[in-house]
C-alpha cells in the first residue's frame, strides 16, 4: 500500500518537497525521502543546507517555507536524496543581541543537535582543514540493525563489577596486537580478555562525538601534540565518535558500536556510557559556532543576566539542563541510546549541574533528574552520578535519587587510599566504606547499591602510580605541573617512580593487591580502572586528559610482566561473584545472629570481637556471615584481616561451628603462587586459633 | 551497478559489479530476490564490487535472511580486501561463507 504522504506537494529548484513532521527531531528516513526537523524558538528563518561529503560549499540550500513551520519547529521532507553520501546542516537567522543571549548569524553552518552521526572527524587525529566553514557535519544513518534477539542485560546492581575504560587507549598501543588499534572493533577483539578478568560491565569514557583537536597544542615540555584525548566535551549527543570506529572513514560507526554492544552482551558484559551533558564543545564567548549557539543560544545555555555563559563546568559554558526543551533533548538522547544501542546504563559527568536551575542555583527536586529516574524507557538502566561540579556543589551522599540514582563514592576512594597508605585514624572510615558507606547512603532509602566504590578512576593516578609516586608528574601536559589534583593520598613505597629495587616493587605489588582486595570485598558496586589489573602506569601523570600517546595507552606488555597481579585480581573477582555476602545489599545489614551464630557483618581487631577504632590503630578484621543465593543450605563464613601497619600482627581467629575450619583464600604477604588460590582450592590453615598478617598485608579466609 | 548472472553446475552465480550503496541498493535487492527461491543455490560474486555502504550491507544481510527463511543456500566469492574489512569492522562478516573464487564457491555448494 502506498501512503498518500509519499508524494511531493511543492518543489524548490531541483528538489521535491512536502511539509514534514515535527517529531521526531533530526533527520528521519521516510518513504522516498528524508524528514528534517529542527527546533528554535527564537529563529526567524531557517534553511537546510546539503553538502557532498567533505565539500566546503553546499550543493543545495533549501529554505524551510513559513507554511511548513509548526510551533517553534522547522520541518520539511525532501525527496530523492542520496542520503548516504550527503552531509546536512542548517543556517538560521534571528536577533543578534549579546545581553539578550541571542547569537544568530545567518552565515554559519550549524550541525543538527539531533544528528545521529557526525562527519568532519572521521579518522582520529587527522588534522581537519580549518578553512572548511562547516567542521562538524550532520549525517543520516540507517537505524535498522540485526540485534539477533539482544536486549540490555539488566544485571542487578548488587552483582555488577564495573571496568572503567577508554575505547582508544584500551587497544591503541602496539602491544595490544589487534587488527584495528584504538577502535570499537578492536575492543570487540579483546572481549575474551574481559571475560577472563571476570568483569561484567564496561564503562566507556565519552564516546559521543567530540573534537580531539579542541584546544590542541604542542607541549613545550615534551614536543608532543596535546589533544582532547578523554573527550569530555560533547559535539553531538546522538552521534558516536567516528574516530573511535575503524569504519569511521566509511561513516559506518553506528553499526560498529551496535555490533560491539551486541557482542559484549553475548559475553555477559553490560555497557555503561560516561555521558557529558553539563556543557558542550562550543566553549565560552570566544568559542566556535557548532550547533546550539547558532540555533537557540538562549535556550540551550545558562546565561548570566549580562548574557555571559555561566561556567559551572569549568569548560566555558553550562548546558541549560533544566530548561524544558533541553530537558527533553537529554531525555530523547538517553532514550535513543538505551533503545537503539541497547546501552545498559549511564554515568553522568559533573551531574550536579543537571540539578541546577536556569539561574544556576541548586534545586530541591530537579525535574530533569526526576524525569530520568521515572522514565519508562529508562526504567531499568543504571543511572550513576558524578555528584559534584566545578562550581563547588558537592553532593556525594545527598544527590537527589528517588531510589534510582547511584553515585561515584569519592569518600570511599579517599578512605581506602588513606588506610592502605598507613595513615593514622583511618579504621573507622574504612569500616564505613567496606559495609557500603551507610554513613552516606541510608539503608532504607538508598541502600549500598547507591555507592559506586572505586580506588582509582580515569581522573587521577592509576593504581600502580598511586603506589609509585608521592606527587603528580604532569610536566608533559605543558602547564608547569600545575594542573591535576594535589590531593592524591598516594605513597611511593620508598622511591619516586620506576625502580629496580626488589623490595620496593614487591611492596607496590602488595599494595595493589591490598587495594583491589578491599574494593572487591566491599559492599557497594566495585569499579576497576582499566589496566590496574596488570599494573598499568601513566608515569606519574594524574591528569592525562590530553595525552594521546604511551602515557595513556595501555601497555599490554605489562600484563606479561605483572601477570602475578592479573592472576590475583581475576581470582578475587571470581571470589566476589561466588559469594553473595560480599556483594552490595539493597536491604539493611542485619546484625542479629544468623544460623551459625554470627551476625551478618562483625568487626574484629587483633583480638576477636575487639575492633580497635583508636587513632593509632592500623588493624581491622571483618567477618561476613550469611547464605549465598546459590547455596541456601548453610551460611558462608568469610573473614578478612587487614593490616596497614609496617609490622606484622597476629589476629586472633573466631571459633567455627563444628565441622568447619579456616582455609586461606588469599594472603597478599605471600609471593605467588601462595598469594591466592582458586575457588574451591583454598588452603587449610595449620593453626586455627590465630593468623599472622604480614606488614601492609591482607588475608582472606573462608570457612569450609 | 551492473548485475550479471549465469549458471554454473546447480548454482546461480550473481556478479555484482560496481558500488553497492544507497543509489544501487534497491536495484540490487530487487535483482537478488529474483533468484531467492526454495532450494536455490546462489553464489554472489563480489570480485568487481569495490565498495559496500551501510545500505549495501543491509541488502546482503536481507538476502541471507530471506534465503534462510525459504531454505536456500548462499555464499560469497571474490570479496575484495576493502569490502572484507568493512564487513569485519561493522560485524557483518558472518552473513555468508566466503570463498576466493567462483570455482571454490561452487565446489563448496556441491558438497552441501
Amino acid at each position: 500500500m502506498i501512503r498518500v504522504d509519499t508524494f511531493a506537494t511543492d518543489s524548490f529548484g531541483d528538489y521535491d518537497l512536502r511539509p514534514g513532521k515535527p517529531l521526531p527531531f533530526g533527520a528521519t528516513l521516510v518513504p522516498g525521502g528524508v524528514n528534517f526537523s529542527v527546533y528554535s524558538s527564537h529563529a526567524k528563518y531557517c534553511e537546510l543546507v546539503l553538502f557532498n561529503k567533505h565539500e566546503f560549499e553546499p550543493f543545495a540550500v533549501i529554505p524551510f517555507p513559513d507554511s511548513y513551520r509548526i510551533g517553534n519547529v522547522f520541518t520539511m521532507v525532501v525527496f530523492d536524496l542520496d542520503f548516504e553520501s550527503i552531509e546536512y546542516g542548517f543556517r538560521m537567522d534571528g536577533p543578534f543581541n549579546f545581553q539578550e543571549g541571542h547569537w544568530f548569524n545567518k552565515e554559519k553552518f550549524l550541525m543538527d543537535p539531533y544528528a545521529k552521526a557526525c562527519g568532519g572527524r572521521d579518522i582520529w587525529g587527522v588534522e581537519p582543514d580549518w578553512s572548511n566553514p562547516y567542521q562538524f557535519r550532520s549525517r543520516i544513518i540507517m537505524d535498522d540493525f540485526d540485534w539477533e534477539g539482544d536486549k540490555p542485560l539488566e544485571i542487578p546492581m548488587r552483582d555488577l563489577i564495573i571496568y572503567e575504560m577508554h575505547v582508544r587507549g584500551f587497544t591503541k598501543h602496539a602491544s595490544a596486537k589487534v587488527k584495528y588499534p584504538g577502535t570499537f572493533a578492536a575492543m570487540r577483539e579483546k572481549i575474551p580478555y574481559l571475560k577472563e578478568l571476570g568483569i561484567n560491565c564496561a564503562e566507556l569514557m565519552p564516546i559521543y562525538e567530540f573534537d580531539e583537536f579542541e584546544n590542541s597544542r604542542i607541549s613545550e615540555a615534551s614536543g608532543e601534540r596535546l589533544m582532547n584525548y578523554w573527550g569530555y566535551s560533547t559535539v553531538g549527543f546522538f552521534a558516536p565518535k567516528a574516530g573511535y570506529a575503524a569504519s569511521g572513514k566509511y561513516s559506518m560507526q553506528v553499526d560498529e558500536v551496535k555490533t560491539l554492544v551486541k557482542e559484549l552482551h553475548k559475553s555477559g558484559i553490560e555497557v555503561i556510557l560516561d555521558v557529558v551533558f553539563n556543557h558542550t564543545a562550543e566553549g565560552n564567548e570566544k568559542g566556535p559556532y557548532i550547533s546550539f549557539r547558532g540555533i537557540d543560544n538562549k535556550t540551550y545555555y545558562m546565561l548570566t543576566p549580562e548574557g555571559y555563559y555561566f561556567n559551572f563546568s569549568g569548560c566555558g559554558n553550562t548546558l541549560n539542563c533544566n530548561n524544558p526543551v533541553v530537558r527533553s533533548m537529554i531525555l530523547d538522547c538517553l532514550r535513543y541510546w538505551a533503545s537503539e544501542y541497547h546501552i545498559d546504563g549511564f554515568r553522568f559527568d559533573l551531574a550536579t549541574i543537571l540539578g541546577r536551575n536556569q539561574d544556576g542555583s541548586p534545586m530541591h527536586n530537579p525535574p530533569l533528574l526526576e524525569t530520568l529516574a521515572f522514565d519508562p524507557v529508562l526504567g531499568k538502566v543504571k543511572l550513576i552520578a558524578e555528584a559534584w561540579d566545578a562550581g563547588g556543589l558537592y553532593q556525594v551522599g545527598s544527590f537527589p535519587s528517588w531510589g534510582r540514582w547511584a553515585e561515584w563514592n569519592g569518600k570511599y576512594r579517599d578512605n581506602v587510599r588513606k588506610f592502605i597508605k598507613g595513615e593514622t585514624g583511618q579504621v573507622a572510615g574504612l569500616v564505613q566504606s567496606i559495609q557500603g558507606s551507610p554513613d552516606l547512603y541510608d539503608s532504607y532509602y538508598r541502600g549500598t547499591c547507591a555507592s559506586i566504590n572505586f580506588v582509582t578512576c580515569h581522573d587521577g593516578f592509576t593504581l600502580m602510580d598511586l603506589v609509585s609516586y608521592d606527587g603528580k608528574h604532569n610536566e608533559a601536559n605543558g602547564e608547569g605541573n600545575s594542573d591535576g589534583s594535589n590531593d592524591n593520598d598516594s605513597w611511593n613505597c620508598g622511591w619516586e617512580g620506576e625502580t629496580d629495587d626488589h623490595y620496593v616493587n614487591r611492596l607496590r605489588e602488595k599494595q595493589i593487591k591490598n587495594a583491589l582486595s578491599i574494593l572487591l570485598i566491599s559492599h557497594g558496586v566495585p569499579m576497576i580502572l582499566s589496566g590496574d589489573e596488570f599494573g598499568n602506569t601513566q608515569y606519574g601523570n594524574n591528569n592525562a586528559y590530553c595525552q594521546d600517546n604511551e602515557i595513556s595507552w595501555l601497555d599490554w606488555d605489562q600484563l606479561k610482566k605483572n601477570i602475578e597481579i592479573f592472576n590475583f585480581v581475576k581470582r578475587v573477582v571470581a571470589f566476589r561473584k561466588a559469594h553473595t555476602i560480599l556483594k552490595s545489599r539493597d536491604y539493611a545489614i542485619d546484625d542479629r545472629p544468623g544460623e551459625s551464630g554470627y551476625p551478618e557483618i562483625s568487626w574484629h581487631g587483633t583480638k576477636a570481637w575487639q575492633a580497635d577504632f583508636s587513632a593509632d590503630s592500623r588493624c581491622i578484621a571483618v567477618m561476613f556471615c550469611g547464605k549465598s543465593l546459590s547455596n541456601t543450605e548453610k551460611d558462608d563464613l568469610i573473614y578478612i584481616a587487614i593490616n596497614s601497619h609496617w609490622e606484622a600482627h597476629e589476629f586472633e581467629l573466631l571459633g567455627l561451628p563444628a565441622g568447619l575450619s579456616w582455609h586461606v583464600f588469599a594472603n597478599t604477604d605471600m609471593p605467588s603462587p601462595e598469594d591466592i588460590f582458586d575457588l574451591g582450592d583454598e588452603k587449610l590453615l595449620a593453626i586455627q586459633s590465630a593468623i599472622t598478617v604480614g606488614a601492609r598485608s591482607l588475608v582472606i579466609l573462608k570457612a569450609k | 551497478m551492473e548485475i550479471k548472472t549465469y549458471l554454473k553446475e546447480k548454482a546461480t552465480v550473481i556478479c555484482l559489479e560496481g558500488n553497492l550503496d544507497g543509489l544501487t541498493a534497491e536495484y540490487a535487492q530487487e535483482n537478488l530476490m529474483n533468484y531467492v527461491i526454495p532450494n536455490c543455490a546462489i553464489v554472489i560474486d563480489m570480485t568487481d564490487c569495490h565498495y559496500v555502504s551501510s545500505a549495501g550491507l543491509r541488502v546482503l544481510l536481507m538476502t541471507a535472511k530471506q534465503l534462510a527463511k525459504i531454505g536456500g543456500v548462499g555464499v560469497f566469492s571474490g570479496l575484495t580486501e576493502e569490502v572484507k574489512d568493512v564487513m569485519e569492522m561493522t560485524g557483518f562478516s558472518s552473513i555468508f561463507e566466503s570463498y576466493n573464487s567462483v570455482d571454490d564457491a561452487v565446489a563448496a555448494i556441491r558438497k552441501e
